[in-house]
């Protein structure tokens, strides 16, 4: 099956016979498959230029090919068209990962698709999730090259994740066929199609079963393709499409002789070719006592000279039928050179030669029985023990699903709690946590009736309790591009759609007690994109990260990055350019949402229906901000653009939530608080940029005083795991209480996310997400030991360090493995792993710096 | 004689202005009684007595059982429960040389090309710049001005940070020679050819290095009649008198640039210095300090300790090598005390941690006979916070001392806060 492997929307792929000839008559299928990706290949247009772009297109595709079906006002769309006549057939999508095959699936149920997926060759990271997505994976064996490890210090920079990948990917098709996934095998994303049969030997040792090989080849493809009654299978009235071998396909020896494909013989060795490898008797010329021996290669064997001990090289090719052998029995005393052809059977060759001194003469040879079989001198390789997936399959992942605990019952004794409620600080107080949920917070004693059978029991004397950290703005955990900025209105983008479960940052900060996070688009444009709320469940999959229930949120931005004021001297003409522009993009998106929210309420309303207008996930994202079913955070600074945002909500009706960054709020404080906006602010960060140049470290306890719900936020991977500290900052500028300074890490996010129901606070029937320190939580000396996310204890400080050790066996496995595949002759690779895929809101790039 | 109680020196805090003037030279005797002084050195006196004449401090001692001879000092000022501690010195920063860092022209610490070993931050130190207030705020009196960018990028300078001009600030002019380290690691690239490049890279800045460096020992030697001004710029690195400063991260790169500076007999400090705790023998080998540039940083790999960063010092200190902390840029220099506050967390004592930041910079700047610690006849430039100056919840710097003179503490930011509170009414 043939097809443009370049942009997102592909167009259809043929199956074509691979056979010679009138190209016309190789076609077997025209239009087999529809083709999808997401990545926009050569594509010279702007949009989209992240992962989540890419994925909005193709939603918004679906939509408009579907109205496009049922409207009748409408222009020709020789695209949409094609797209709606092409939907019936197989629906091919390639992806780079396991994490887009499930981001695809996800698509693919949204409008009614089972894609067939060409995948990245990790699906084993997430086999159970592979397996319930029911997609068939055309699977690729490509595998990773050793790395070159011969320098220790080099090797370091070889994360465990990619030295893990190198061992398993060969692994992938085994872990499939065990999981019951229906899969098909390619010869795609192979450098050279001449390395499949080694890298399918791979595979096999790693566990494939010969029989799901061949039919990953055979049965199955054709059965994908609807050309299973023609080819795929051998038997009568099918295509005569096969070939021949000199043993089972799947032996390591064997070698394709022929290949017939309908009906067209074409050879590939001499398939009459006899067997040669024997040892003959030379007569020729006044040589005594020396014999011709082939070995090897059954189509290209080698020929020595032999008399008793002595072995003398002889040159030999074949050219149809006849032989050239070249020799010198005695070194330096000239060649003879022969022509020769065998006999029918093999048993005798015979021609004429040339002796050194230029002499004609006839010789022979005859048939002394069998050659030598040369001596395997290639190391036994081991036999492949398939190691256990981590999850994430990389450093600190769980060694199992059944590593990561369940939240069972934890009493926490005699510590002190930071409630973040009215009860304030308790000291010596227990908290009790059961199924996820916090049961008891107080003062118990044994002979209370708070004990439950397998309780863990924890003795918190000397150090703190606190709820776990909300993050009101990060950027951990994202895929491909956390700005979609080609265009000032991206409302249709969802981080949700690109959440990288397998971020070390998210370990790293239940390491410094955040437990959830509000992933927001960047601010490269006014109206950026969803965002999209997780909890930091460290080995789960990116869809059971989610905070459930949560409302939904967008994210807005002002100022600087909007109007790319420091993008240098060639971005001048994109508009926006001034703050004046920013208002009238607002504007203009919400007249035209509220007229798009009319159209469908009037649509709704009418008993009649007719004909649904056409949907827009722009608009619908920003008429669910009209509809109060959507909340903005919005990136600001300068007083002056967030007033104008708030006037611009006034008019529209509705409320602007929270300001983010807020350098300034200190300035409209008291208006802030008359719109009712919450306040997400950092702790003291300026002057990085002319519109922080009034940006205050107090700008916190002001807003905090006059009574707006304040929060501090990191919009950093690193500060984010100090976010207590940051919080601290609030009784260093303002004089805010610790009490209240960590309700800005706390309870105050949570009441800005709309979740002070459920997390935020250590209260009874909240989520179990509480933090334990090593002391006071805003101290700078303090430290989690523990973190426990919906009551499962996600950070341990003592289990890190049995983590670091594993990290360090684990590494030194695998290093020594790649050594000795290195000394068997395996291909290696230079360098390091790639960067990490590391955001901030003004970061352009989609691909990792 | 006057006394003072700390809380009237507030009120005269409250006339505020946003620019704060140098404060004039210290003829008196000042008596500081009763703050527990963190001496910088390791060392700590709970209840001490600090004597200031002039622009130096003429005692550091215990102060139990000490009864003050009035007339031996113009002002007693009693600071109990309170907390002395030396000037925090930011090293490798950019204070002075950066207002706002997205606005280019007030951007002025790295030079174009990538051979400037004669470009000198000192001259461009500029001392009224609106972040250096905000600093000293909170406890930052001193500052290794250092250039950025380019193979070498030029000579650092350290100031103090209440100057009418970048004279008065200067401490120690040309204290040393940057260098960038070219980099020895890795990348992943999508072909061979890419990564001949990297290597190639690699080599040649290490040629230019090689070159600029074989030049200079030259003529640091012969002395020629005729100048050159980028080697003149480097004589003092093979005297001894210049250290020559070499960012760098991974352990290959630390290895590689104390080789180079075995071969030119060169005080090497290692800037950066990521992966130095893999080298710590090689490094107290060869008495190699090393300035940690955040600790407030991710691991640098993903497989790394998740608190490499904070660790790190500790690892270093306990190894015996003279280990400094900075943070970056210029107002991120504010939290310098709670960058080394974290470590305290992880390995050092408080009081340690506070050496990181004070007397082992001095060290490293060869300024120790004057400065980094509490301790006499040294420069009195130190300061009086509230509570615990490297913890966020205690660090209020009260009052502070440069070569004796009180400074005036204010900033525009105070300005701004007092100006906005008094609007709203709020506390």
């Amino acid at each position: 099956m043939s097809l443009q492997k370049d942009g997102i929307a592909r167009g259809t792929g043929a199956v074509v016979l691979m056979g010679d000839g009138d190209i016309h008559k190789l076609i077997l299928k025209d239009k087999a498959v529809n083709a999808l990706s997401f990545n926009k290949g050569t594509s010279t247009q702007d949009y989209p230029s992240s992962l989540m772009g890419s994925i909005a297109l193709i939603r918004q595709t679906y939509l408009d090919a579907q109205w496009y079906n049922y409207a009748k006002e409408k222009d020709f769309d020789i695209s949409l068209a094609a797209w709606n006549a092409n939907q019936n057939l197989l629906q091919l999508f390639e992806v780079n990962d396991y994490r887009s095959a499930l981001r695809a699936n996800l698509i693919g149920k949204e409008f009614g698709q089972n894609y067939c997926i060409r995948g990245g060759g990790d699906e084993y990271k997430r086999v159970d999730e592979i397996a319930k997505s029911k997609s068939t994976f055309i699977v690729t064996l490509n595998f990773p090259k050793a790395y070159d490890v011969s320098n220790p210090f080099d090797a370091l920079n070889i994360n465990l994740d990619d030295l893990r990948h190198w061992e398993m990917a060969p692994a992938n098709a085994s872990v499939l066929e065990k999981a019951g996934v229906n899969f098909v095998l390619t010869t795609d994303g192979l450098k050279e199609k001449k390395e499949f049969p080694s890298a399918l030997q791979k595979a096999l040792k790693c566990g494939l079963s010969k029989d799901q090989a061949l039919k990953a080849l055979t049965t199955l493809p054709a059965k994908l393709l609807g050309i299973e009654n023609q080819v795929g299978s051998l038997k009568s009235g099918m295509l005569a499409n096969f070939f021949i071998c000199t043993k089972d396909y799947f032996e390591k020896e064997n070698v394709i002789v022929e290949h017939w494909i309908s009906g067209e013989r074409y050879i590939i060795k001499n398939p009459d070719s006899i067997e040669i490898r024997n040892k003959y008797k030379l007569t020729l010329d006044t040589l005594q006592g020396w014999n011709l021996s082939a070995s090897g290669d059954q189509f290209a064997p080698e020929w020595t000279l032999v008399r008793d001990t002595i072995k003398v090289k002889v040159e030999a090719t074949s050219f149809n039928s006849q032989w050239t052998f070249r020799f010198e029995p005695k070194k330096g005393k000239g060649a003879y050179r022969l022509n020769g052809s065998f006999n029918l059977n093999g048993s005798r060759i015979s021609g004429q030669a040339q002796n050194p001194d230029g002499k004609w003469m006839t010789w022979s040879a005859e048939k002394m029985g069998p050659s030598e079989a040369k001596k395997d001198t290639t190391k036994k390789d081991s036999a492949f023990v398939m190691p256990q997936t981590w999850l994430p399959n990389m450093a600190y992942g769980w060694k199992s699903k059944a590593d990561i605990p369940s939240a069972g019952s934890v009493w926490i004794k005699n510590v002190t709690v930071w409630t973040c409620e009215e009860q304030g600080i308790l000291q010596n107080a227990d908290v009790i946590m059961k199924d996820g949920k916090i049961v008891a917070v107080g003062k118990f004693s044994d002979t209370d009736k708070v004990k439950y059978d397998g309780m863990e029991m924890i003795d918190g004397t000397g150090m703190h309790l606190t709820p776990g950290i909300i993050d009101e703005h990060s950027h951990i955990a994202i895929n491909e591009g956390v700005n979609e900025g080609t265009q000032s209105v991206t409302s249709e983008v969802r981080i949700g759609d690109v959440i990288n479960p397998d971020d070390i940052n998210i370990y790293r900060q239940l390491a410094g007690g955040v437990t959830t996070s509000h992933l927001l688009h960047g601010s490269a444009n006014a109206i950026g994109g969803q965002t999209i709320l997780i909890k930091l469940r460290w080995g789960q999959t990116a869809e059971e990260m989610k905070f459930k229930g949560a409302d939904g949120f967008i994210k807005f931005a002002l100022g600087e990055n909007v109007k790319q004021s420091n993008w240098g001297d060639n971005n001048v003409t994109r508009y926006p350019q001034t703050r004046m522009g920013v208002e009238q993009i607002y504007m203009d998106a919400f007249t035209r949402a509220k007229e798009y929210d009319a159209t469908w309420k009037k649509f709704n309303a009418s008993k009649s229906k007719g004909i649904a207008p056409r949907r827009d996930l722009e608009l619908d994202a920003l008429a669910e901000i009209l509809n109060k079913k959507r909340f903005i955070t919005c990136h600001s600074y300068q007083q002056g653009e967030i007033n104008m945002l708030m006037h611009v909500a006034d008019s529209f009706q509705f409320r602007v939530n929270t300001f983010t960054h807020i350098l300034e709020g200190y300035k409209v404080a008291d208006k802030m608080k008359a719109h009712g906006v919450g306040a997400s602010t950092f702790s003291d960060w300026w002057a990085y940029k002319y519109e922080v140049i009034d940006a205050i470290p107090y700008n916190g306890a002001i807003m905090h005083n006059i009574g707006i719900v304040t929060g501090f936020n990191s919009d950093d991977a690193e500060m984010a795991r100090r976010l207590n500290q940051e919080a601290a900052k609030a009784c260093k500028y303002g004089n805010v209480s610790e009490e209240e300074a960590l309700k800005f890490v706390t309870l105050n996010p949570a009441k800005l996310l709309h979740i002070s129901d459920q997390v935020g606070s250590i209260k009874i029937g909240k989520d179990a997400d509480i933090v334990l320190w090593n002391g006071p939580p805003l101290s700078v000396y303090s430290k989690p030991v523990k973190t426990f996310v919906d009551g499962i204890c996600y950070y341990d400080l003592k289990r890190d360090e049995q983590l670091r050790n594993d990290i360090q066996s684990e590494r030194q496995r695998i290093i020594k493995k790649m050594q000795d595949d290195k000394a068997a002759g395996g291909p290696i690779q230079k360098g390091g792993s790639a960067p990490h895929e590391e955001y901030h809101c003004n970061d352009m790039e989609n691909a990792p710096h | 004689m006057k006394k003072i109680f700390i809380f009237l020196l507030l009120i005269s805090q409250a006339v505020m202005a946003q620019r704060p003037t140098p404060a004039t030279t210290n003829k008196q005797r000042i008596l500081l009684l009763g703050a527990t002084a963190h001496i910088g050195n390791g060392q700590m006196i709970p209840m001490s007595a600090i004597g200031i004449t002039g622009g130096k401090l003429s005692f550091v001692m215990d102060a139990k059982g000490y009864k003050p001879d009035p007339k031996a000092f113009d002002t007693i000022i009693y600071v109990n429960d309170k907390h002395a501690y030396p000037g925090f010195i930011a090293l490798n920063s950019i204070l002075g040389l950066s207002d706002l860092e997205a606005v280019r022209a007030t951007n002025d610490y790295r030079e174009s090309g990538s051979i400037n070993p004669s470009a000198r931050t000192l001259i461009a130190y500029n001392p009224d710049s609106r972040v250096i207030p905000t600093v000293r705020d909170n406890g930052v009196l001193m500052a290794q001005v250092a250039p950025q960018g380019g193979l070498l990028s030029g000579s650092s300078s350290v100031v103090q940070l209440d100057a009418w001009n970048w004279e008065d600030a200067t401490v120690k002019a040309d204290d040393g020679i940057w260098v960038n380290w070219p980099s020895m690691r890795q990348q992943r690239m999508a072909t061979p050819d890419a990564e001949a490049e990297q290597k190639a890279k690699n080599e040649k800045a290490m040629q230019s290095l090689y070159k600029q460096f074989d030049d200079a020992a030259g003529y640091a030697k012969s002395n020629p009649s005729v100048k050159n001004r980028h080697l003149e710029a480097m004589k003092g690195l093979f005297d001894g008198s210049m250290n020559l400063y070499v960012r760098c991260e991974f352990a290959r790169e630390i290895i590689e640039a104390i080789n180079f500076g075995d071969k030119y007999k060169l005080k090497v400090v290692i800037v950066g210095g990521n992966d130095s705790w893999r080298v710590v023998d090689l490094l107290k080998e060869k008495n190699v300090p090393v300035i940690i540039t955040r600790t407030h940083a991710l691991p640098y790999r993903e497989d790394d300790d998740i608190d490499m960063s904070y660790k790190l010092p500790a690892i270093l200190f306990k190894a015996g090598i003279r280990v400094s902390i900075t943070d970056e840029g210029f107002w991120q220099q504010r939290n310098l005390g709670f960058q080394a506050g974290t470590v305290a967390g992880y390995g050092l004592t408080k009081e340690e941690a506070l050496q990181c930041i004070t007397l082992s910079s001095a060290l490293i700047l060869g300024i120790d006979k004057t400065c980094g610690s509490l301790e006499d006849e040294k420069d009195a430039t130190l300061f009086i916070s509230s509570g615990d100056a490297l913890d966020m919840t205690g660090n209020k710097v009260e009052m502070a001392f440069v070569q004796g003179r009180m400074i005036d503490l204010d900033n525009y930011q105070k300005e701004l806060y007092l100006r906005y509170k008094e609007k709203y009414s709020v506390k």
